[in-house]
């Protein structure tokens, strides 16, 4: 899942970075309003956390250009302006979760989730796809009765497929919802990943569950 | 003294009642008596002229069958006397009524009447005394005879007088009594017109016990208001609107504080947080505590100027005055710096004349040169300049601090001195940046007597005034 934060502080945003980044995330981090903003129009974000007090502009114009420009990318504003007209203000402009500084970060990573569960339509935090279950929550992963050992980009993988179970994910999709903006790494990482997330799945001789549909991507699932 | 309004105003008007009626009665008391006793004494006048021209001198004997007879002295309700004595005194004749008694013989003149109350308790008179030349008998021409009988006889008329004094006490009891029923019936009135003239007062009362401190939104006066009472409500309404700017004012701030202290609280929890979630190694856990480190030297900072502040507010910072070498003092406030303006690259130029020296408080002046300095290496322009300059007048010293590279607008400028207050366009770097920095120098060169300006010259050049006192 990707990430923008739009953030000035910088000790803030190296934290934010660091704990998002291992918490699973795709993050991309910016302290720069306009830089932002053209951010947000660029990508496809999963979760935007905006600040409102912003060098060069203010957070509440961000998001009103967003979603002027029909952006449907969840927004939640991380601001240390704490009255009830500011989170009125905030929430009435677009956002969709409003949290104050300072904040516990266990609560910050709860209310991504929680915004990307909204995001894909997921009200259960466990995903089921036949005998495989993904726990959102706490990021595990079983087959069967079998835990599997999934390092964070697998895992990162595994979770966007499965929240568009059913369904053929393109290559750019992945490409944009799992790995950061400036990520070195080459589109052709997109297939290998695949790779290695199939062989840990279908490892015990189980029935594939990951298809390449030819000229659409993958699916997770059954093919339709 | 009393302090009640509504007393003082009752018993002023009361006093001023009494006084008055006093005056008018005791007026038209004498006035009235005056009259009636020269009305009495006008009728006793012409009673004696009568009775003198009634008397008849034949040789030595007097005439008095016609005096007998005048109604006058047989009235028995105003019981008239008389008495006449010859020149030497010998009594001629008198009522028969007066018994023993005899009227006074007053000293008059001739045809002139002289007046005197007999004031007996049982039974007042009033005398006239007059003094008289009687008629003789025979019509005959008086040349001849007039030494002969022309005997000034000497008259006295008195006539009781207790009716005149009835009418005079009645008079007189009737004017007390109408002032006491006056007077007690304007304390009723009055005490009716104070209540009701002083009941705006109440309600201004009860509308200022109804202003709470939580609420100073609230006016007094909302109705119509007396034209005295209108200065009082329109200077507690200036005293409402002061306190509820200084409240509003105060609750910004502590609202700035704590927006101030949030972001690099938010810091640290959040560094602390992400760094505890898992086990790291040394170098990892030493920038963490590097990175706190900063934050809270920054919080130290701010909260160490919201303390001056505080005791600068509280008028709690003594002033030592000493001798002040200035270039020298700029520049161990800058050398601080020196190393942010490298990296910046920004050129700092001491334009100051070392020998100028005057009296001031050092640290204090220390510490506003030092925030003016930051400010200016904050808000450079990379490769830009700074200069300090000094201006010398007879009793004040100008130190002006610019910069290059300022993006704020005049009005912007004056702006600056206010607490939190930041010139967000031109801010690059982000981080704590407390607000307070130029507040300070603010409110500490006006603890010491001088003032503060702040201009933007075309090009960028922003340039900082500090005018202070010098001995």
């Amino acid at each position: 899942m990707r990430l923008l934060v739009i953030e000035d502080y910088r000790p803030l945003q190296q934290s934010l970075k660091k704990g998002l980044r291992e918490a699973g995330f795709a993050v991309d981090i910016t302290g720069d309003g306009q830089e932002g903003l053209w951010y947000a129009l660029s990508n496809d974000y999963d979760v935007i956390i905006l600040d409102l007090m912003l060098p060069g502009i203010d957070g509440l114009k961000i998001l009103k250009e967003l979603r002027s420009k029909g952006r449907q990318s969840h927004v939640l504003i991380l601001t240390a302006k704490d009255t009830l007209q500011d989170r009125i203000t905030g929430l009435d402009h677009g956002a969709d979760d409003y949290l104050v500084k300072p904040f516990e970060f266990r609560e910050l990573l709860a209310r991504v989730r929680a915004l990307l569960r909204r995001s894909y339509r997921k009200k259960n935090p466990q995903i089921k796809i036949k005998d495989l279950r993904i726990d959102l929550t706490t990021q595990k992963v079983w087959r069967g009765r079998m835990e599997l050992e999934l390092t964070p980009r697998e895992y990162a993988l595994l979770e966007y497929l499965a929240m568009r179970a059913g369904e053929p994910v393109s290559r750019t999709d992945i490409w944009e919802h799992v790995y950061e903006f400036n990520s070195a790494a080459s589109s052709n990482v997109v297939d290998v990943y695949i790779g290695y997330l199939r062989k840990k799945i279908e490892r015990t001789g189980k029935p594939p569950l990951i298809h390449t549909i030819r000229g659409r991507g993958y699916l997770l699932g059954d093919q339709p | 003294m009393t302090t009640s309004l509504r007393t003082r105003l009752i018993l002023g008007v009361i006093g001023g009642m009494v006084l008055l009626l006093t005056v008018f009665s005791l007026t038209v008391y004498i006035l009235i008596q005056r009259a009636l006793a020269n009305q009495f004494d006008a009728a006793l006048v012409s009673t004696a002229r009568i009775l003198a021209s009634s008397i008849e001198i034949d040789a030595n004997n007097i005439d008095l069958e016609d005096v007998q007879q005048m109604p006058e002295f047989n009235d028995p309700k105003n019981q008239t006397y008389y008495q006449i004595w010859e020149p030497d005194g010998a009594i001629v004749v008198k009522s028969p009524l007066l018994g023993a008694d005899d009227l006074p013989r007053l000293e008059t003149s001739l045809g002139i009447p002289a007046f005197k109350a007999l004031n007996t308790a049982s039974d007042p008179k009033r005398a006239v005394c007059l003094k008289f030349i009687p008629r003789t008998e025979n019509k005959e021409p008086q040349t001849n005879q007039q030494p002969a009988n022309n005997k000034i006889l000497t008259l006295t008329v008195a006539r009781g007088a207790s009716g005149l004094y009835n009418q005079l006490s009645l008079l007189r009891w009737l004017l007390v009594t109408a002032s006491a029923v006056t007077i007690a019936l304007s304390v009723l009135i009055a005490a009716f017109i104070v209540r009701r003239g002083l009941r705006p007062l109440h309600s201004i009362a009860f509308e200022i016990a109804a202003v709470r401190e939580d609420d100073l939104t609230t006016r007094i006066g909302t109705t119509l208001v007396p034209a005295e009472i209108l200065p009082i409500k329109n200077r507690l309404n200036d005293l409402l609107s002061r306190l509820e700017g200084a409240f509003q004012r105060e609750r910004r701030f502590t609202a700035d504080v704590a927006h101030e202290l949030r972001n690099p609280l938010a810091g640290i929890r959040s560094t602390i947080e992400v760094n505890l979630t898992r086990t790291r190694d040394i170098p990892e856990y030493k920038s963490a505590l590097s990175d706190c480190l900063e934050i809270v030297e920054k919080i130290q900072k701010m909260v160490n100027n919201l303390l001056l502040l505080a005791r600068l507010d509280a008028q709690q910072v003594s002033l030592q005055s000493e001798q002040i070498r200035l270039a020298e003092l700029v520049d161990s406030c800058w050398r601080p710096l020196s190393d942010k303006a490298v990296d910046n690259k920004i050129t700092f130029e001491n334009r100051i004349d070392s020998e100028i020296t005057f009296e001031s408080d050092r640290q204090n002046l220390s510490t506003i040169l030092s925030n003016v300095l930051e400010n200016a290496v904050e808000y450079a322009d990379e490769g830009g300049q700074i200069q300090t300059t000094v201006h010398l007048e007879e009793d004040s010293v100008e130190i002006t601090i610019s910069n290059t590279g300022c993006q704020l607008t005049t009005e912007q400028a004056a702006q600056v001195f206010d607490s939190f207050w930041r010139g967000d366009p031109s801010r690059k770097d982000a981080g704590v940046h407390c607000g307070l920095g130029l507040a300070l120098v603010d409110r500490i060169i006006k603890a010491l007597g001088g003032s503060t300006t702040a201009e933007v010259e075309t090009a960028g050049i922003f340039k900082m005034h500090l005018i202070l006192p010098v001995k």
